[in-house]
């Protein structure tokens, strides 16, 4: 009785707090033309385009035109920055700090099916700020890696103010931890257990999955018993979202495209890849870039001490043949703002700009099966972009604006945060 | 002392260890440089022992060995030792850039900058044609990359460490209150200043501190005021009594040389309130103090400027803001330009001051630029954020006179990169220290797979298997 209480509290604290959510910044035709520089696209013919209006209707793109090309609807109000890049919102596969951290992980079982991060989500916090003010404006927000299953994870977009203003898709992946952290979990925890029990709750929840697909077939009589533990499972094995795996170095990733991506048929991404783990990069072709994606970090580097050489991880994995790569700042491993810096580092390791900024933008946005909607500018998608001084992954060049959903969510004119 | 004396004296010197030492032991001295084409390659040191160098050539044996190698053991180091640079643009910091200019160096000092320098035939040379030339950077806090109190005797000069500072352009650091050059294979000259700074514990959370140093001062200026009327008694010829000075010693030796201008404090200060004590300080006993830490710099710039204080910054500090606050509070990322602004001497350092090797790239001090690239996205300049890794934060140390820019005279200290220091992509191609290549990016494999010579599309390195997994996989 107690808990149903606060429950029904708890809701409707939350619709209060989403019915004050202010207005688009738009007038109230919801219509914004965005004057800008250059437009860097991302759109299947990677068109760059300069001197551009983008045209935002209710939180949608309705056009991208070159200014002399296009007149602004007199109704529309008119954002000018003329000499800036606008360049898709970024987009994080790899965020621990759009939800409380004192939360990261629930180190009850070895594997914990059942737990999802939405709990977790916390609105307007300074990290949520920052991360606006560093031009980032989805992530996907997975628990820690200290049992090898922490829970599902949820595509937030740092919108605000409120919790429902924040969450696009729960649950938007399933945290597995392979292995290089979960062995603390309980003395003697090494990798054969972890892989087994791994494997054994993975294939109990696809049992469960099948049985349910079977009575929706018709092909089984009674009805299966309703179970929260492996319910949020259906989705996985449905493609409905990934398994964003925390894996590093090349044996756990080999193992890692073995039992999730090969065996258990699930579409995989390799949410850190570092260390030597580009060694592996013929697996991922062979099981091809639609089933196994890599966005790495938040390490970027590699010292290999047989060698003497330090190798730019991104870069290897590129040089591997893996063309849809994405990075990751494993935010607050590398604060969240600093995503464009995670990809100029990338860069001076040996990968190149054009790619670093699409392996922080388009890439991560189909990584976590969000492509259609976000991840690139272009008509129909969601108005979300960052308005910078110059190349975004220049250091030296700041975010003058943040756009969500057609709202503005930063202004550096209004408050300089990064 | 004129340069001609300087020679005879060396010479004096030659004749001296030449007659003094065994033969091979002098002939170890000429070891030098050797150490220079080690640069951190410590396995094929046995094959560069300069004793057998001369046995091993034949050219050498027949042709005119006396000039070459000296039998009686006349090492290179007392020879002049040359190097020039060429074709580079050179940006000299303190001056203008200057487009395809030679710098010749001598014994490890600039001796000429200019389009028509003549080079002497046995001068070293790096072709930097389609290359920049900066001076080395100086990294006003380092730790782990050279050794520490004292740094000669400590100092790992093959460590992987120190070659990565190279790679990262740094060519003098700061360790402890000692300010020292990155160098491979030798600890000659390393130090550059000793006794840099007196660290002040000058904080609100130190109120007894804070007082007790205030009566210091106080009783030490007492002190000299006694011993001006003193000496002012004595010149009039009247009878005085000389101050009793047995108590300034220690600590109070310390303070008196602050209060002198002898001496630089430096203190950790952050907030406003206790940059503004930093202030008050600073005016009322006419002392120099550095500030480290900065924070909340840009609320206080005019007072800080007033009171003379120069400020070591890091510009992605990052502290939320203290809402409870009316004034404003917590870091922000304008914070070296404000300072900058308002004539405040600025050094800028990474949050983490010595190198890591774990992978977490752009946090320490191998990626030095890209801190003060950070300060240009504050609203810094690109000059002034090189000016603050190079000359300004030699200022502040007190060696600028010796490293930061390029001016005839000074030490011969460079990088010389593939391109804009403050670019993200840029790599250090070759790193000069005391006129020495202690860093060259195409003999060192640590990043010489990557774009080497420029090339974006240079295929990668082979992948190193552990052996047993043999080729197959």
């Amino acid at each position: 009785m107690r808990t149903l209480t606060v429950f029904c509290v708890a809701v409707s604290m939350l619709l209060i707090v989403s019915a004050m959510s202010p207005a688009n910044a738009a007038g109230d035709n919801g219509l914004v033309a965005f004057r800008v520089g250059k437009v860097i696209t991302f759109d299947s013919d990677d068109r760059v385009i300069n001197n551009a209006v983008v045209l935002v209707r209710d939180g949608r793109i309705e056009a991208i035109e070159r200014a002399r090309d296009f007149d602004i609807p007199d109704e529309a109000k008119v954002v000018e920055k003329p000499q800036a890049w606008l360049t898709p919102g970024l987009v994080e596969l790899h965020n621990h700090t759009a939800g409380s951290l004192g939360d990261l992980n629930d180190l009850v079982y070895l594997t914990n099916p059942g737990l999802r991060t939405l709990e977790t989500v916390v609105p307007e916090t300074e990290n949520v700020k920052r991360a606006r003010a560093g031009g980032v404006t989805t992530a996907l927000l997975i628990p820690g890696s200290g049992t090898n299953l922490t829970g599902f994870g949820t595509i937030v977009k740092f919108d605000g103010p409120g919790v429902d203003d924040m969450v696009v898709r729960s649950p938007g992946s399933l945290k597995i931890a392979q292995a290089g952290n979960p062995e603390r979990y309980w003395y003697g925890v090494g990798r054969t257990m972890m892989n087994y029990n791994t494997r054994r709750t993975m294939e109990q929840a696809l049992e469960y999955h099948q049985r349910w697909q079977a009575w929706e077939d018709g092909e089984l009589d009674e009805r299966p018993l309703f179970d929260p533990i492996y319910d949020d499972f259906r989705g996985l094995y449905e493609r409905e979202y990934i398994a964003s795996v925390h894996t590093q170095m090349y044996q756990v990733v080999m193992t890692t495209i073995d039992m999730l991506a090969e065996h258990l048929d699930v579409h995989t991404v390799i949410a850190h890849g570092t260390f030597d783990a580009w060694k592996v990069a013929p697996l991922v072709l062979e099981a091809g870039m639609d089933q196994v994606q890599a966005v790495v970090g938040p390490r970027q580097f590699h010292l290999d001490n047989t060698q003497r050489k330090i190798h730019g991880v991104a870069a290897r994995w590129w040089q591997g043949g893996v063309t849809e790569l994405g990075i990751n700042t494993d935010a607050p491993v590398v604060p969240q703002e600093e995503l464009t810096y995670q990809a100029a580092m990338a860069c001076w390791y040996g990968w190149t700009p054009y790619e670093a900024l699409r392996g922080i933008t388009k890439v991560p946005a189909e990584a976590m099966l969000m492509g259609n909607q976000i991840g690139t500018i272009e008509v129909g998608k969601d108005a979300d972009f960052s308005i910078w001084t110059g190349d975004p992954i220049d250091p030296r060049s700041a975010n003058l604006m943040t756009v969500i959903n057609g709202r503005i969510v930063y202004d550096a004119d209004d408050e300089r945060l990064f | 002392m004129s340069p001609l004396k300087r020679r005879l004296m060396l010479l004096l010197w030659c004749l001296i260890a030449a007659l003094a030492m065994p033969a091979p032991l002098a002939l170890a001295g000429g070891g030098e440089r050797s150490i220079s084409i080690l640069a951190g390659m410590v396995a094929e040191s046995d094959s560069d022992d300069p004793k057998e160098e001369p046995e091993s050539d034949p050219a050498d044996e027949e042709g005119a060995p006396e000039k070459e190698v000296d039998p009686d053991g006349e090492s290179d180091e007392d020879r002049d030792r040359y190097l020039a640079i060429t074709g580079g643009q050179v940006h000299t910091v303190s001056g203008p850039i200057l487009d395809e200019v030679t710098i010749l160096t001598k014994d490890g000092v600039i001796e000429e900058i200019g389009r028509h320098v003549q080079i002497p035939d046995e001068a070293e040379r790096i072709d930097a044609a389609g290359y920049r030339v900066y001076p080395g950077l100086v990294a006003v806090d380092s730790f782990g990359i050279v050794g520490r109190d004292p740094v000669e005797d400590t100092t790992d000069v093959y460590s992987l460490t120190a070659t990565a500072a190279l790679a990262g352009g740094i060519t003098t650091t700061v360790s402890g209150t000692t300010a020292a050059k990155v160098k491979l294979g030798t600890v000659d000259e390393l130090v550059v200043k000793e006794d840099l700074f007196e660290n002040l514990r000058y904080t609100t959370s130190n109120p007894r501190g804070r007082r007790d140093l205030r009566q210091a001062f106080d009783r030490i200026l007492e002190y000299l005021r006694e011993v001006e009327a003193h000496e002012r008694r004595e010149a009039r010829g009247l009878e005085s009594e000389e101050p009793d000075d047995q108590w300034i010693r220690g600590r109070n030796e310390r303070y008196l040389k602050l209060l002198q201008g002898e001496l630089t404090a430096l203190a950790s200060a952050d907030t406003a309130h206790e940059i503004l004590q930093l202030c008050e300080l600073a005016e009322d006993y006419g002392i120099q103090i550095v500030i480290s830490g900065a924070r909340e710099g840009w609320t206080v710039a005019p007072q800080m400027s007033r009171a003379g204080l120069k400020a070591i910054v890091t510009p992605r500090t990052r502290v939320d803001r203290d809402e409870r606050l009316l004034r404003p509070n917590g870091s922000s990322i304008e914070n070296a330009a404000i300072l900058h602004e308002h004539g405040v001497p600025v050094a800028i350092v990474p949050r983490r001051s010595g190198i890591s090797f774990g992978g977490l790239a752009g946090r320490d001090l191998m990626h030095l630029p890209m801190e003060a690239a950070f300060g240009v996205r504050g609203g810094l300049s690109n000059k002034a954020a090189i000016r603050s890794i190079t000359i300004d934060a030699a200022r502040i140390l007190g060696i600028d006179h010796r490293v930061g820019s390029i001016e005839v005279g000074k030490d011969a200290d460079f990088i010389i990169t593939d391109g804009d220091l403050m670019h993200y992509m840029t790599h250090v191609r070759w790193t000069v220290v005391d006129g020495r290549i202690m860093y060259d990016k195409m003999e060192e494999s640590l990043f010489d797979h990557i774009r080497p010579d420029g090339d974006r599309d240079a295929p990668p390195p082979d992948d190193h298997w552990p052996r047993r997994l043999g080729d197959e996989w």
